[in-house]
């Protein structure tokens, strides 16, 4: 099972800053930074001031002037200007990439005092004005100055990194931006297989055109500047050439792209012929991922997403290849490069659904047990019901979470869920799925098996174009579909499921969770032990645990991870359950019963690879305490028979003296007493009974006497071990005589007791020496395996809770870690990439390929103008959800006036039809 | 003298490893169809199908769960309050037997106490023709002999021909004991049966809270 056993590699490998913390780690406020901005891992705030911020941009001077100043607070990272708003961050906020900042300037100091105007990359400059005191601004100047210098050995990279872009493709070619690009650059499948659904239906030309607005005034890719418009126009569904850019753009998953161009294909090219599991469960499923799309019908299709999906699994070698990551992945692949596929899915395992395809897919499991428990606060009836009904809600909404609703919905619905779902995170992968059986609820509580509420839902997503109104008197009701309704509900009503709460909810399960999963992972392993006759079922689960609870603690401190047990970890495992063990620090010289032990573990560990499985040490304990005399006798025989002659030699029978004298010390030393002793105290005790029968009182037996009597016996008994050993051993020249082995035989006799002479015992002999003997025959029939507390409990500072926890807190903090560090290796790789390509601006391609006229002629926004009537797109009901609560209302009007007030670019026909459109949304919206 | 006999609802659950064939096994069984390239089951498929033997008629509520390892940890929520389960391996891969044996074991630990379970060996067609058995790798008698240590039904079949594939449900089908349906439930169930002469349609009412949807 060596995936369990990774998975607690992870879990050992971090278990020690978090063996105290009953709360989630704690997240330093760089990390808590990182993760509300999507920015990298490894980023950190180096200055950051009040600010208060103008935002001019040169394709239209206007565009801001009516908007009020946003506030808020500023931030330099070593690669970002980070700006939130300070009272609602969707008035405004960005997110600039230092590599994209092409000016700063400090304005010369008024009365407002101290100001730095930005320029960008995409035209648009940002005025900051700091607030507090002077020096406080002067070092953020500094600060900024400095970082910015050490970007500027990246430029390149951000010169490569543009032509990747179809928003900068898309402004060179309207001659919007100065960017020479020729030709568009790599995309999804669908720009040859064509995009699922009808481009007409989803009005897909009319949002191209109108995030061509966007991009000239509020910035894109690196530079944007996101104000309520940009949320409205992600919401309202993205276009199918945009999508892939702007799901990296929403989720970060671009910056990780930004910073390692190489890596994909490094990836691929050094692991070519490798092969592995993952890589025959990814080969399964590459005939089996939206089969029924045209693209994976083709070789083209099939071999990016065998691409993407083994590079991947190269880089995360602990999460491999999970199914519905195949799914997952050919979806992104119709709208994304190979290349933004790849981060983007690195993006998703590490950050916004973690766990969700591990080896235990623990946060698949434990989001099913937080959406349950999202259903019974916020939808008591239905909870209610199903509780009743003995439905089990996840088997229905595994599924919709597992694939993000990628085989639930048809395509086209479940895209514009997943536009949504990059820009907001995990959360509405649970708003989705309350608002789902909310609109169904009616019908859901008729049901009472789980049957008949899988086959309601089905047969709702299969209508979801249709009208959620079909009998209403009002025609805006009627045009209203299911899908709106669906996305209403989830974004408007379930607004109030946050990612507070979701994290909340995570924590309380996440015991109970961990608890399921360590429970099976044991039954498991426990299962795939070898069968044993001396060791019962429920003693196995107790060396199970211990085992791990030594394995784990122990390796803690060594900072390393694994779930086989060395030396050291065995002898404290042994050292809790043998009564034998001698604790004391031996320094120097003398036989020990380290001495024993180490030749249990050597003879254990079969492999002889300094480390024994848990199966290794099931299998000896269960010889250690082999119930059958002479097995036993045998089995120790074994211990000293290390080349497996069926011999002992000289050496040997020294060595298994001393070793026996050592762990029979307990005895010899009177401190436990064995069967014979305690015969002999009973005895007395009835005797003294039968000589006094009328005595009431407590019988006093003089217990230092049997300590003595017992003392001598084992020291007799070892001393008459080693001569009857010697005494009997034969001389090795003498090998033929063994069987017949007679006892007084002189010659032998004499030979064994000179010391020059080499000299064996065999089997037999060792039997009959162990048996002339009673205290060390009854050593080996019962006293040695009475004094192994295999099915002793495990010491309650074991708490395998906490390890649980631990191993838990372990896997994630592990993902973390490992950004970082490849986080790092980006910036050396990239530095190397900085001196190779010296001019690589000169590498167009001049390849481009002329698509079908029409669609092509979506992207010339100086020629089309927009359709009138798909200009209520931001009036639409999904539109209207998120409306930002500082400007409630007022939103989609006066972006879109915002977007076309004076525009240099478009001819004065058009400026009139605009004119005219603003009219008729005004009206639409009064009505 | 037949009265129209309610169907009995019946949870089966498919346990085993990847690619052994379970969702081509209950595809056959349900729509006698096969197809090469399925999509692979994210968390697990429900499928229904009706099967009549002798008298009774079946109701099987199908759970076929995903066959990746890591899936097996959201097996229980399947095979929980499971009445049959079909335990499947390819007897062409050898390690899909030692997890077929896995899931016996699991099932016998943690599933209802009188759940019935069959041991199914799919992909018999490859080994149909095949003379010296060279394909095989798990012998007929070791899946006997699994079977009868554990106490399972025993079938070999192949998807793909649709060999024995009916078999195994039938032979579930009577196995399972009528009083073990959904004990509560399967009494009123019997009541309305008796009550109700004029409804000549079993599943058809939709009157009594414990009538068997379909």
């Amino acid at each position: 099972m060596s995936f369990f056993e990774s998975l607690r590699d992870k879990a050992v490998a971090t278990i020690t800053q978090v063996l105290d913390k009953k709360e989630e780690v704690k997240l330093t406020k760089d990390e808590l930074f990182c993760k509300e901005y999507n920015l990298p891992d490894g980023e950190t705030i180096l200055s950051e001031s009040a600010a208060e911020v103008g935002v001019k941009s040169s394709h239209n001077k206007d565009a801001y002037k009516n908007i009020p100043f946003p506030q808020g607070r500023v931030y330099a990272t070593q690669h970002f200007l980070v700006f939130r708003d300070l009272f609602d961050h969707r008035n405004c906020c960005f997110t600039i990439h230092l590599l994209s900042v092409k000016k700063v300037e400090r304005l010369p100091s008024r009365d407002y005092g101290f100001a730095l105007t930005i320029t960008t990359h995409s035209q648009i400059s940002v005025t900051l004005y700091l607030i507090g005191l002077r020096s406080d601004s002067e070092k953020f100047a500094q600060t900024l100055k400095v970082i910015l210098k050490k970007n500027l050995s990246n430029i390149n990279k951000f010169q490569i990194f543009l032509k990747t872009c179809y928003s900068e493709y898309l402004l060179a070619k309207n001659q919007i931006s100065n960017e020479k690009i020729d030709s568009p650059p790599n995309g999804g499948l669908g720009l040859e297989f064509k995009f699922p659904g009808n481009a007409k239906d989803s009005k897909d030309k009319s949002k191209m055109k109108l995030w061509f607005d966007l991009f000239r005034v509020d910035g894109r890719n690196l530079s944007l500047i996101k104000t309520p418009m940009f949320y409205k126009l992600v919401r309202v569904g993205l276009p199918n050439r945009l999508r892939g850019e702007i799901w990296e753009l929403c989720c970060g998953s671009m910056y990780l792209r930004l910073a390692d161009q190489t890596e994909y294909e490094k990836l691929l090219s050094q692991n070519m012929h490798k092969k592995s599991i993952a890589i025959e469960e990814i080969e399964k499923d590459l005939n089996r991922s939206l089969p029924e799309y045209s693209g994976y019908q083709s070789p083209i299709g099939i071999e990016r997403l065998r691409r993407v999906l083994t590079a991947f699994s190269w880089k995360n070698p602990e999460i491999g290849y999970c199914q519905a990551m195949n799914i997952v992945v050919a979806a992104l692949l119709i709208y994304m490069s190979e290349e933004q596929a790849f981060w983007t899915l690195n993006l998703l395992c590490d950050k916004i659904v973690p766990g969700y395809y591990s080896k235990t897919m623990y946060g698949t499991l434990l989001d099913q047990r937080v959406f349950e428990s999202l259903v019974q606060s916020t939808l008591p009836m239905i909870w209610e019901h199903v509780e009743k009904n003995d439905i089990q809600l996840s088997v229905v909404s595994l599924p919709w979470f597992l694939s993000l609703y990628l085989t639930s919905m048809p395509l086209v619905f479940a895209f514009r869920i997943i536009d949504i779902f990059f820009l907001q995170g995990a959360k509405t992968l649970f708003q989705v799925g309350l608002a789902i059986l909310k609109v169904n609820g009616e019908e859901l509580l008729k049901t009472n098996d789980d049957g008949t509420f899988i086959s309601i839902i089905k047969e709702y997503f299969n209508t979801l174009d249709q009208s959620a109104h079909p009998n209403s008197p009002n025609p805006k009701f009627r045009n209203i579909t299911k899908f709106q309704e669906l996305l209403v509900t989830a974004f408007k009503e379930f607004s109030i499921i946050n990612d507070e709460m979701i994290n909340k909810h995570r924590l309380k399960y996440r015991d109970s969770i961990f608890q399921n999963i360590s429970s099976f992972v044991k039954r498991t392993e426990i299962r795939n032990l070898p069968k044993l006759a001396n060791i019962d079922q429920a003693t196995l689960s107790i060396i199970y645990d211990r085992f791990y609870a030594f394995v784990e603690s122990y390796n803690v401190t060594l900072g390393s991870g694994s779930s086989l047990m060395d030396f050291k970890a065995f002898k404290r495992f042994m050292n809790d359950i043998c009564d034998w063990i001698d604790n004391r620090d031996h320094q120097g010289a003398g036989v020990t019963t380290d001495d024993f032990l180490r030749r249990l573990f050597d003879n254990w560990d079969v492999e002889g690879a300094g480390f024994i499985s848990l199966s290794d040490l099931v299998i000896g304990l269960n010889k250690l305490v082999e119930k059958d005399l002479m097995t036993s006798i045998s089995n120790f025989f074994e211990l000293y028979d290390v080349r497996k002659l069926g011999r002992i030699d000289r050496e040997g029978i020294l060595q298994v003296s001393e070793d026996l004298l050592c762990i029979t010390s307990p005895w010899k030393d009177g401190i436990l007493f064995d069967r014979i002793t305690d015969g002999l105290i009973s005895q007395t005790a009835l005797n003294e009974q039968k000589k006094n029968p009328d005595f009431e009182g407590e019988i006093i037996i003089d217990r230092l006497k049997f300590e003595h009597q017992q003392i001598e016996r084992y020291l007799s008994g070892a001393s008459t071990f080693i001569q009857r050993a010697f005494e009997y051993a034969q001389p090795v020249e003498e090998e033929i005589l063994i069987q017949d082995l007679v006892m007084d035989n002189k010659i032998s006799h004499n030979a064994a007791l000179n010391p020059n002479t080499p000299v064996f015992v065999n089997l037999p002999t060792f039997r009959m020496v162990v048996l002339a003997d009673e205290t060390y025959e009854l050593f080996f029939s019962k006293t040695f395996r009475k004094s192994i507390h295999l099915d002793k409990p495990l010491d309650s500072k074991f708490d395998s809770i906490r390890n649980l926890r631990s191993m838990f807190d372990g896997l994630l903090a592990d993902g973390r870690k490992v950004a970082r560090v490849v986080r790092d290796r980006v910036d050396v790789a990239a530095n190397n990439v900085l001196h190779n390509n010296e001019d690589n601006s000169s590498m167009k391609s001049s390849k481009s390929k002329v698509h079908e006229e029409e669609e092509e002629r979506d992207d010339d926004f100086g020629v089309i103008s927009i359709n009138e009537a798909d200009k209520d797109l931001l009036l639409g009901a999904e539109a209207q959800v998120l409306t930002d609560p500082v400007h409630p209302g007022s939103g989609a009007n006066r972006d879109l006036k915002r977007l076309h007030q004076e525009n240099g670019n478009v001819p004065d026909s058009e400026r009139k039809d605009e004119k005219g459109e603003i009219k008729n949304l005004i009206e639409f919206d009064n009505s | 003298m037949s009265f129209p006999n309610p169907a009995t609802s019946v949870k089966l659950v498919l346990l085993g490893e990847a690619a052994v064939g379970k969702s081509s096994l209950v595809l056959r069984f349900v729509s006698n169809d096969f197809q090469e390239n399925k999509e692979p089951t994210i968390g697990a498929a429900f499928l229904t199908q009706k099967c009549t033997i002798g008298e009774r008629t079946i109701k099987y509520e199908i759970w076929d769960t995903a066959g990746q390892e890591r899936f097996a940890l959201l097996a229980p929520m399947y095979y929980r309050n499971a009445q049959a389960a079909l335990v499947v391996y390819d007897i062409t891969k050898p390690a899909s037997f030692i997890k077929a044996r896995h899931w016996v074991k699991e099932l016998h630990e943690q599933a209802s106490k009188d759940i019935t379970i069959a041991l199914v060996g799919n992909k018999f067609d490859l080994v149909e023709d095949d003379e010296e058995d060279s394909l095989r790798k798990v012998s007929v008698e070791e899946g006997q002999n699994l079977a009868e240590e554990e106490g399972l039904l025993f079938f070999e079949t192949s998807a793909k021909t649709s060999y024995n594939v009916n078999e195994v449900f039938i032979g579930i089908g009577s196995k399972i004991p009528d009083s073990s349906a959904n004990q509560p439930e399967a009494i009123r169930e019997n009541n309305q049966g008796r009550i109700d002469l004029t409804s000549n349609n079993a599943s058809g009412g939709s009157s009594g809270s414990g009538d068997c949807a379909c």
